[in-house]
């Protein structure tokens, strides 16, 4: 029964930082200001049936508190069910969208693949907003990669490259993770291999990758390089079995490379 | 800074809550539970725990299942007969128990057009993915475990279609 306790405490966090109270208070908002403490006494895991009757009472409190509607969200989001997701962040980001307009863009992105419904999002997102308009909610892509990706996806790849490049090199951009994966992949989709190298030279010092070796590897093998390629094809199999892959505990990354792909490599 | 003070108060009003409609709603004890349904779920089918709700994330592993999603998606391919229909396109969940053994039932599906409209899809797509999906079998079974003991539960999974003109695109999650 312990287990079952520590597992539930690791997973009963709110999903995004609770707003400050006080910013209600001081703008005369008394209603956002008491729906808003009554919701950081919300302790439950997202999925349990209190931490949606506690939500709406907070939502009685204040039916315009757009906090709520992204909490309720969540749980419908993580099991998939599209349609009720869509209504309650939908409201939220009728509400507040400084803060639930990029984030619904990203699970657009993230959990459905609605890859315009994503690029609609940030680009809305990036019109409204005069400051960076920061990363997708796990941290794993800013979100302009996100739309570069989404670009990509929907077949056009060398706006997906010029979206990518110029995030990259925005100065004071510290590169992601897995960015210069994804814009070698999409180098790659277009037969420039020259860049795509480039990229994923750069990818294994920020972040050694499976994928990124497999990527390598395929690339060599085109070039006629087989010695690198059976090199690159070792890494990666070194590589996956560390688990240095692309891994997402809720779905799968853009691009992941599975490892009966490695193999048959 | 009166002149300043108007607008911000005037703005301000827009979010104030003057509204008191509230939707009381019922909800399962964890979302998106499946109960037994004797007239769509197997009567043999057996729940190693209580339903305490866990999701197929919840360990931080993600989809486990035999072959990884490429496995998946494969079954899907081969077995998945497409056919054109224009008015077809969307997406469609199907979500399931998978017990402590790896066997599932409590198949759900729902389904929405492109714009997240909820949509009844044509039969002789939604009853493909449902034999599709029941005939998955590598299914992994998710666990607890401490340096003491092993505890293995029943968790949810869910698969994702998205549908173009009755051909399958993509399998989430």
């Amino acid at each position: 029964m312990k287990i079952l306790f520590y597992f539930l405490f690791l997973i009963s966090f709110h999903t995004y930082a609770q707003p400050n109270c006080n910013v209600y208070l001081y703008a005369g908002d008394t209603a956002q200001y008491k729906a808003c403490l009554l919701s950081e006494q919300i302790q439950e895991y997202q999925f349990h049936r209190k931490f949606h009757e506690k939500f709406d009472e907070v939502l009685k409190i204040c039916p315009n508190f757009a906090y709520a509607y992204r909490e309720k969200s969540t749980a419908y989001l993580k099991s998939g069910d599209f349609i009720t997701w869509k209504k309650l962040i939908d409201k939220a980001v009728e509400l507040e969208w400084r803060t639930n307009l990029g984030y619904r863009g990203w699970c657009r992105y993230q959990f459905f693949r609605d890859y315009e419904g994503a690029i609609r999002d940030i680009e809305k997102l990036d019109s409204l907003a005069n400051y960076d308009i920061g990363f997708g909610q796990n941290g794993d892509y800013h979100l302009n990669l996100a739309k570069g990706i989404c670009y990509s996806a929907i077949g056009q790849k060398q706006k997906a490259i010029d979206i990518m490049k110029q995030q990259i090199n925005t100065p004071n951009y510290e590169v992601g993770l897995y960015d210069y994966y994804q814009l070698g992949v999409t180098y790659f989709e277009i037969k420039d291999y020259q860049n795509a190298l480039s990229c994923f030279e750069k990818q294994a010092k920020i972040n050694a990758l499976a994928e990124n070796e497999y990527y390598k590897s395929k690339i060599f093998k085109i070039l006629k390089n087989q010695d690198e390629a059976n090199k690159c094809k070792n890494v990666a199999v070194k590589l996956y079995k560390d688990s240095k892959i692309l891994f997402d505990p809720y779905t799968h990354h853009f691009n992941k490379v599975y490892w009966e792909e490695i193999e048959n490599l | 800074m009166k002149k300043l003070l108007i607008p911000l108060i005037f703005l301000s009003l827009q979010s104030f809550c003057q509204d008191n409609k509230t939707t009381m709603l019922k909800y399962p004890n964890s979302t998106g539970d499946i109960d037994f349904d004797s007239t769509l779920d197997r009567k043999d089918f057996q729940l190693c725990g209580k339903g305490y709700g866990y999701q197929y994330f919840n360990d931080g592993k993600g989809v486990l299942y035999e072959g990884e999603k490429k496995a998946i998606e494969q079954s899907f391919k081969e077995k998945y007969k497409s056919q054109n229909a224009s008015k077809q396109t969307g997406l469609i969940r199907i979500r399931f128990v998978v017990n402590c053994k790896g066997e599932t039932d409590r198949f759900r599906l729902i389904g929405t057009d492109e714009n997240y409209q909820e949509k009844t899809f044509d039969k002789s797509i939604t009853e493909q993915l449902l034999t599709i999906a029941k005939e998955l079998k590598g299914w992994k079974p998710k666990a607890f475990q401490s340096k003491t003991e092993i505890l293995a539960y029943d968790f949810y999974q869910y698969l994702i279609f998205k549908i173009k003109d009755g051909k399958i695109t993509e399998i989430l999650p």
